[in-house]
């Protein structure tokens, strides 16, 4: 296996445990919250709101923008 | 009737801001490393809301209390904002990454949301409260997992700015699909439909 292989499959393994939180989450009285929770709760605030949105837009600008 | 600050106060509860709010400490450590990886734009972008978030706070800047629905303010339907949003992909996915054209839409788009993030909240949303620690630890854990994957692969490049085959960043991995137009158009409405998305929390 290459080292890129194993990078690629780092990103995977992330994505997979993101997905599994989310799974885990939909449990009754799961102590994990979703992503949606979790969001609205750093968000409920001036700094964790824009925040969020700027390391949003920031992604846009590494894609798009120099 | 509150007495104007000093400068040095002000200096002193900036540094206690960027101390206590991680927000803040991020984006101004984020702005430095894209700073010299060269990529001003960013830079300027991370640095400049971090200074005036980190002054808001330092000012004691009450966060908006009420959602901008319950102030009147008009919300477009999420249908209207996602057909304009794949308009929006089609014309700007039309320019080459890193043109004018695509960095002037990019730009104003992310100009536009922080602003509006700025604001507050776009509709009503209850908070949840404080979260269970073991939930936030499993998130927290596997964002900084990522993270620290993301710069394994940027460190092990040749340099900030060459790119490597071998440990390809998330970046390197998707250029083949940015290098055509619908490949950009997708992803670029990607990107606007999760921002509409995080908007709206």
């Amino acid at each position: 296996m290459s080292s890129h292989d194993v990078t690629v499959l780092g990103y995977a393994a992330v994505v997979l445990a993101c997905v599994g939180l989310q799974l885990l989450s939909l449990r009754p009285a799961s102590r994990i919250p979703s992503f949606t929770t979790l969001l609205r709760r750093v968000m409920r605030g001036r700094p964790g709101r824009v925040g969020v949105i700027t390391a949003w837009a920031w992604l846009g600008l590494h894609f798009f923008a120099r | 009737m509150t007495e104007p600050r000093s400068a040095a106060s002000l200096v002193r509860a900036t540094v206690a801001t960027v101390v206590h709010e991680p927000v803040v400490a991020i984006m101004l450590v984020a702005a430095f490393f894209d700073g010299i990886s060269g990529n001003p734009i960013h830079a300027l972008l991370l640095g400049g809301v971090a200074l005036v978030l980190g002054r808001d706070i330092a000012l004691g800047e009450p966060n908006p209390p009420v959602p901008l629905t319950e102030r009147g303010d008009t919300i477009p339907r999420s249908w209207t904002v996602l057909g304009l949003s794949a308009a929006f992909a089609i014309v700007v996915g039309a320019f080459p990454r890193y043109s004018w054209p695509a960095t002037a839409g990019v730009v104003a788009m992310s100009a536009a949301a922080i602003a509006v993030a700025w604001r507050g909240r776009l509709v009503v949303r209850a908070d949840p409260g404080p979260l269970p620690r073991a939930g936030v630890v499993a998130w927290g854990t596997v964002f900084v997992a990522g993270a620290l994957w993301e710069l394994e692969a940027l460190l092990l490049q040749p340099s900030l700015t060459a790119d490597s085959q071998q440990h390809p960043t998330i970046s390197t991995l998707t250029d083949p699909e940015l290098a055509t137009h619908v490949g950009r158009t997708l992803i670029m409405f990607g990107w606007l439909a999760a921002g509409w998305f995080l908007m709206r929390q």
